[in-house]
């Protein structure tokens, strides 16, 4: 009978000690977690996408001097294509809009909107040598993409070649320069001294300078998240739409708007999942999933249905607005819905599960 | 038992009055020292801070603020033009958020692209209004950009002078005092103008500066010193140029501006060149280089009602690190020193029965909304109606422990000039001599302690 109770209480301790075990289990692991998803995000989206951006910055730039040199219809449109695929970068990096592209005012410096034609004009016609220095300082509607998308496509991609000026080449020369020299000091600032943003991020709540606590990383990505969603769904998209004002669309000339606003949210994607092209690593979703499955399948789903619902507007966006309603209303839709789901739902997920 | 009756009459009395000493009065520790911007506080540290709405709006309203929001990011172009036009033909910068980043302070450079620093401009004597004199052909501003093809009125150069400070206990700190020069003026200026830096504040919780009651900020004049504490606070009053009255100036650095309206309609006017129905005139309006093109009012009613609403409804961000024994500590201290003189910590605004946010809120801006003499090393020298040379508004603390986070690289004071909240508070003079002398006496661990605690607002 004693070697009965021994027994019994020796399963009892054992089966109280697997259960403290399994407790155990999970948060050593969210522990660890919680310092890989920052050195993933900033090492295989962030850093990456940055240099994809930059590179794509010197094929741009390297198109350009082409198209000056030899002004083809095939160099006009491997221009166009290398804009556009810039583009995809830059659009798809704005869903973590913090840290030196908005303290070094990047952002401005390559992605003002409207373009200014009064001054365009004026510029075009003056004496000015249009240099890389006179660009520089010019006014931000005078530099960054959408002037070269308009000297390159014109409107809605019906430039040719032989349109182009002698004084929009000089011009485009100097555009496609300061662009590749924004894009590559944005690169650096996340890479190298002094700023070296990836090891800010990666050492939050560590030795971090920035952020002296990973929640306040975690927020910084998050917040970044919401903006971008708010910024397509009640900005880039609703501002023409309730204006019914096709004028408003950014960028009209390439028609890559709906393209724009899609690649936003595939950012967005590229974050919660930490994947972008061949890399993957640890992501929020992987936070969200051990400790709450059910919103971590909500948010998925809602970044794929809002990813997806762009490809119902198959009219350029400044068209739709007029003749598919329907299907721009339904986008937004979803986007506020995604949106809602990140700040009520996963920003307080963080705010719960990440303290230190 | 005569005893017994005695002990439960006084036993009775005792709960009977510290039942109504507790019915009426509320302990300052039952409020949630967080909530800076009372019950639409939001709850966000990052650089995305400054720029939510309030909660709850309804869908009016919360339509209506999206769609200040989206103005207050637009870039002017030069007129005609399809959307936004009408930019200069001078102008200090080409949208809202280029010089309030992030919807908080900017960067103290004057003429480039990233720039948050303006120049009023003067000469002594005031106009029918009251107001600063303005200059012929320059206005009262000074716009050190233009469209291309045209001159900027002026361009700004500005150096900083090292002034190395010392504390009692032997820590040393470099303050850098500003001197700003005029080159390159498009026309002779007269040899008396003045000159005043502004550097772009945030612009959230404006809605709820807006509704504290005038006799509120009005009761904090001590004119005569009567306490004796050496802080006077002086009420501006000062011309709507709407309403064509005389009204209390809350807004601007030098309260110079009675409304949200007039503040916002006036960054349009005199920053970018941007004509509304409350300033219909060009800034340059007869000057040489003024458009003359006849698009005047450049805004739609609609947008600048937008953006005023905007700035109205932007919520404030709660106070971190409340509970931590350095912050409450150095609460105390700034208590003690008498900063709460003029950085008042707790105001109620009045009644507002559109927005719950607005109406009869407990808030924590640090400000009486009253002018102040600085002392000489922050004077401007310049005076902007009852305001003197010496004189500024004080500046709400709430969201200063944020600037970092929503500017990158923070800036404090009127011009900027103060790159830490420490040179900000060794800048002090004036009104606020006593304070700051007490400040310079404490051990450096106390000093860490009043910085911490100002930055968890």
């Amino acid at each position: 009978m004693k070697k009965i109770k021994v027994l019994i209480v020796s399963i009892s301790f054992l089966c109280v000690m697997s259960c403290k075990k399994n407790e155990d289990a999970p948060s050593v692991d969210f522990a660890t977690l919680k310092t890989t998803v920052l050195a993933d995000f900033s090492s295989k989206v962030a850093v990456t996408i940055y240099l994809d951006l930059d590179n794509a910055a010197t094929s741009l730039n390297t198109a350009i001097q082409n198209l000056n040199t030899n002004t083809t219809e095939a160099n006009l449109t491997a221009a166009k294509t290398a804009w556009k695929n810039m583009r995809n970068f830059w659009e798809q990096s704005e869903s973590f809009l913090f840290g030196p592209v908005e303290d070094n005012d990047y952002d401005p410096n390559m992605d003002t909107w409207p373009t200014d034609y009064v001054q365009l004009d004026s510029m075009l016609t003056s004496t000015n040598a249009l240099s890389l220095a006179d660009i520089q300082s010019a006014t931000l509607s005078l530099r960054g993409y959408h002037p070269i998308e308009y000297i390159i496509f014109g409107n809605h991609g019906n430039r040719a070649a032989a349109d182009i000026t002698a004084r929009q080449k000089i011009y485009m020369l100097s555009l496609s320069q300061d662009l590749a020299n924004t894009c590559h000091a944005l690169y650096l600032s996340w890479t190298s001294a002094p700023t070296n943003f990836a090891q800010q991020l990666t050492t939050a709540g560590v030795s971090s300078t920035v952020y002296a606590k990973k929640q306040e990383a975690y927020l910084a990505m998050v917040e970044a998240m919401i903006a971008i969603c708010e910024e397509v769904g009640e900005g880039k998209m609703k501002e023409p739409f309730d204006a019914q004002n096709p004028a408003i669309v950014e960028s009209p000339y390439s028609g890559n708007s709906t393209t724009d606003f899609k690649n936003n949210i595939v950012g967005v994607q590229n974050v919660y999942l930490c994947k972008y092209g061949s890399n993957s690593g640890k992501g929020l979703k992987d936070l969200v999933a051990s400790k709450n499955l059910s919103l971590d399948n909500k948010l998925q789903n809602q970044i794929t249905a809002a990813i997806n619902s762009f490809d119902n507007i198959t009219a350029y966006y400044e068209v739709a607005i007029i003749n598919q309603k329907v299907q721009c209303q339904q986008t937004m839709a979803a986007l506020a819905t995604l949106k809602a789901t990140l700040e009520n739902e996963l920003k307080p997920f963080i705010i719960q599960y990440i303290q230190d | 038992m005569k005893k017994l009756y005695i002990i439960s009459s006084i036993s009775l009395l005792v709960a009977f009055f510290t039942m109504c000493n507790k019915a009426s009065m509320v302990d300052e520790s039952a409020y949630d020292e967080r909530l800076s911007g009372g019950s639409s506080t939001v709850f966000d540290a990052t650089s995305k801070a400054f720029g939510h709405a309030f909660d709850g709006l309804n869908n009016r309203d919360a339509q209506v603020h999206e769609l200040g929001d989206g103005a207050f990011g637009q870039t002017f172009v030069a007129a005609p033009a399809l959307i936004n036009s009408g930019l200069g033909p001078v102008f200090n910068n080409v949208s809202c958020i280029s010089c309030h980043h992030n919807d908080g302070k900017g960067t103290p450079t004057a003429g480039f692209v990233n720039s948050s620093l303006l120049f009023r401009l003067s000469i002594p004597g005031t106009d029918v209004n009251g107001g600063p004199l303005a200059i012929p052909n320059f206005g009262g501003q000074l716009q050190d950009v233009a469209i291309f093809g045209k001159q900027a009125e002026v361009n700004m150069s500005i150096s900083y002078t090292d002034i190395p400070f010392t504390y009692t206990s032997g820590e040393t700190v470099t303050l850098r005092k500003p001197t700003y020069t005029v080159t390159n003026s498009y026309l002779p200026l007269p040899a008396n103008y003045l000159i005043s830096p502004r550097l772009a504040p945030p612009v959230f919780g404006l809605g709820l500066l807006q509704n504290i009651p005038e006799q509120t900020i009005l009761s904090f004049v001590d004119k005569n010193d009567a306490n004796n504490d050496g802080i006077t606070g002086k009420a501006n009053f000062v011309y709507n140029a709407h309403t064509h009255k005389t009204e209390l100036g809350r807004f601007g650095l030098k309260a110079s501006a009675p409304t949200l309206q007039i503040q916002v309609a006036g960054a349009y006017n005199q920053d970018m060149g941007i004509t509304s129905y409350v300033f219909p005139k060009e800034s340059s309006f007869g000057q040489s280089q003024s458009d003359n093109i006849n698009d005047d009012p450049e805004l739609a009613d609609s947008i600048l009602d937008a953006t005023i609403f905007y700035t109205k409804t932007l919520a404030v961000p709660a106070r971190r690190n409340v509970t931590s024994p350095y912050v409450i500590q150095g609460k105390q201290l700034f208590m003690q020193m008498n900063c709460s003189g003029c950085h008042k910590p707790n105001l109620q605004t009045g009644v507002d029965l559109n927005f719950a946010a607005l109406n009869n809120q407990r808030i924590q801006p640090f400000t009486d909304l009253l002018l102040h003499d600085m002392g000489n090393d922050l004077a401007d020298g310049r005076p902007d109606y009852l305001a003197t040379g010496n004189e500024w508004r004080t500046a709400p603390l709430w969201g200063i422990g944020l600037f970092a986070k929503t500017n990158g690289t923070p800036f404090y004071l009127h011009d900027g000039r103060a790159r830490t909240i420490e040179e900000a508070i060794l800048w002090h003079g004036g009104e606020a001599q006593k304070s700051k002398g007490k400040y310079t006496q404490l051990s450096k661990a106390d000093r860490t302690k009043l910085i911490s605690f100002l930055q968890s607002l």
